[in-house]
């Protein structure tokens, strides 16, 4: 029993778009991969509510967000510490969490993070471009979330909930993207041009760097020592993956996001591991950051244990929605 | 059809999910040949734990899911290809499309076009007909899908400009050295504006959203303003004499 629920947006939040884990195989054709700047809280919400974890959900960044459905819906709130609230009342993050029909649904601004993905059971409505709804601005396709949308979603049936507190059924095993106080630590596996600069190994561990305003989901600008490689000549502009930290031409750091522009000339120093860049998605202006070099064995151990862990939650949920005849 | 390359290419790892393949031909061309076949060899081929290439004019990255294959491993399997390839895998291993693109080239849309005159010594009407005579090659799919091409073959490279046009119109044909690039959206650039073609080359409601690949080639010819309007916004379709492209507009 598929039914059509209508998602009334009262508020919109400073930039909230249609997302998901972004494209893939789109970067050989010159269009970025895109996706959730935090892909891990995109991925444990889609889960958290039954859909496979690159469905399409909100990423909503800044301000407060506001929405009724017309009708029950299963949704959850992953992403950066905030306040959610349903009909006035606290309710968790990193949790599904079952809206009846006409109830507000509320996110306050972020505090600690910068972003957070909200995912509803069943299939939100949106539009793809190069089968993806993660939006590309320089192809003009905004994906944005505006006052007064009405957003529509394809579900089933919701999950029960207890019938007269309202409390949720289930305990899962959730991994949180912890965002501690204070200092956030990125691992670091060497570049090509790190030979090229003495002493930035040493620099970039016992250093620590502030995110700068100019940051956006093309790359996060970081404050702080830098030191130029010496007798580099042109670099030809050549592909650059995600995490990419490169020395530019001014006393900075430039950390590469998802939708970096994909072929660039400047040396790069260090990767960040992948494991570790869902955090770069969450780092807002004025977050220090600091480094630790750790080598390939290490980055892709941590970076298994993380999809592990997705894993063993997805496992857990299936079982529990299909012991309720809910799964969508 | 054509000898192996002679020089291999390098493979380094770039962070814990890419491998960077470097041609090492001495000269240029020799490097985006080598490239060109390695990056047909890679596409034809996706290794398994291949997840997305990025092509280079003389290297491809090729990203891949640590989880699912080695750095070790899957530098093998890249070397394995890359030679099981070479020796098919020259600029003819396939057929490529044509294309015919309308310019306009006047300074009212071509804010350089003055200066690279001026650059290679020649007058605007000799240099628009210079670069009307080149076949050029899409070597890669560029920023948003801009077909990046080789084969301007002006008698000394272009230079960039000093200082980048943050707002360039769609459309605009631009160069630098001896490459050549039309802009799909509007955004910046560094490189010289000559002429704009009045047609949409990328439009991302299609599938696939351009009618060009690598390996295709480009004439571009010269049109005056009244047939710059009478063509404005139709979709630039495969080996379309100007005179038939409204045929082609309406394809799905």
């Amino acid at each position: 029993m598929i039914r059509t629920v209508a998602l009334h947006v009262s508020e919109a939040g400073w930039l909230s778009t249609y997302q998901d884990l972004g494209r893939t195989g789109a970067e050989a054709l010159g269009v970025p991969c895109g996706g959730a700047a935090d892909q891990h809280s995109a991925a444990v919400a889609n889960i958290l509510v039954g859909n496979a974890r690159n469905a399409t959900l909100l990423e909503i960044l800044g301000g407060t967000f506001a929405f009724t459905p017309d009708a029950d819906v299963l949704v959850a709130v992953t992403g950066t510490e905030t306040t959610l609230t349903v009909d006035g009342l606290p309710t968790p993050l990193w949790e599904p969490v079952v809206v009846p029909a006409g109830s507000r649904v509320r996110l306050g601004p972020a505090t600690g993070g910068l972003r957070s993905y909200l995912a509803i059971g069943g299939e939100l409505a949106a539009p793809r471009f190069l089968g993806s709804a993660a939006p590309d601005a320089r192809m003009r396709f905004p994906q944005l979330i505006a006052r007064g949308d009405t957003l529509g979603v394809h579900s089933g049936p919701v999950p029960a909930t207890h019938p007269d507190f309202g409390v949720p059924l289930y305990r899962f095993p959730v991994p949180r993207l912890p965002l501690p106080e204070g200092t956030w630590t990125l691992d670091l596996v060497e570049g090509p041009e790190t030979a090229a600069v003495p002493g930035i190994r040493e620099l970039l561990a016992t250093s620590t760097y502030t995110v700068g305003p100019q940051s956006d989901r093309v790359g996060l600008r970081l404050d702080g020592p830098v030191l130029h490689p010496q007798g580099l000549g042109e670099i030809v502009s050549h592909g650059v993956p995600v995490g990419a930290l490169e020395i530019p031409h001014s006393d900075e750091l430039i950390i590469l996001g998802r939708y970096r522009t994909l072929t660039a000339g400047y040396p790069i120093v260090a990767f960040v591991t992948t494991a570790c860049q869902d955090l770069l998605g969450q780092a807002g202006p004025g977050r220090t950051i600091g480094f630790r070099w750790v080598d390939e064995a290490a980055a892709v151990r941590g970076l298994r244990e993380s999809r592990q862990r997705l894993d063993f939650l997805e496992a857990r949920v299936k079982s529990a929605y299909a012991a309720c005849g809910t799964s969508p | 059809m054509t000898s192996p390359p002679a020089f291999e290419p390098t493979l380094t790892p770039y962070g814990d999910s890419a491998l960077m393949i470097a041609a090492t031909d001495p000269d240029p061309a020799g490097r985006r040949r080598t490239m060109g076949a390695a990056r047909r060899a890679v596409e034809t081929r996706r290794p398994h734990g291949v997840v997305d290439l990025v092509a280079g004019l003389e290297s491809l990255l090729v990203e891949f899911d640590p989880l699912e294959v080695s750095t070790e491993a899957l530098a093998t399997l890249l070397r394995l290809t890359l030679d099981a390839h070479q020796p098919d895998a020259g600029p003819d291993a396939t057929a490529p499309t044509h294309f015919t693109i309308p310019v306009l080239f006047d300074d009212a849309v071509a804010p350089d076009l003055a200066e690279v005159a001026a650059e290679q010594g020649l007058d605007q009407a000799t240099l628009v007909e210079r670069f009307a005579s080149f076949s050029l090659s899409i070597s890669l799919l560029a920023a948003a899908m801009a077909p990046m091409m080789d084969g301007a073959a002006f008698d000394t490279p272009v230079s960039r400009c000093t200082l980048p046009r943050t707002d360039v119109a769609a459309g605009s044909i631009m160069v630098a050295g001896a490459n050549a690039i039309i802009q799909p959206f509007p955004g910046p650039t560094g490189w010289k504006v000559i002429g704009r073609t009045p047609l949409r080359i990328c439009d991302i409601a299609r599938t696939p959203p351009t009618s060009y690949r690598p390996g295709d080639t480009v004439r571009f010819v010269p049109i005056d303003a009244p047939e710059y309007d009478r063509l404005a916004g139709r979709f630039l379709t495969a080996d379309t004499p100007v005179a038939d492209a409204a045929e082609g507009a309406g394809a799905p």
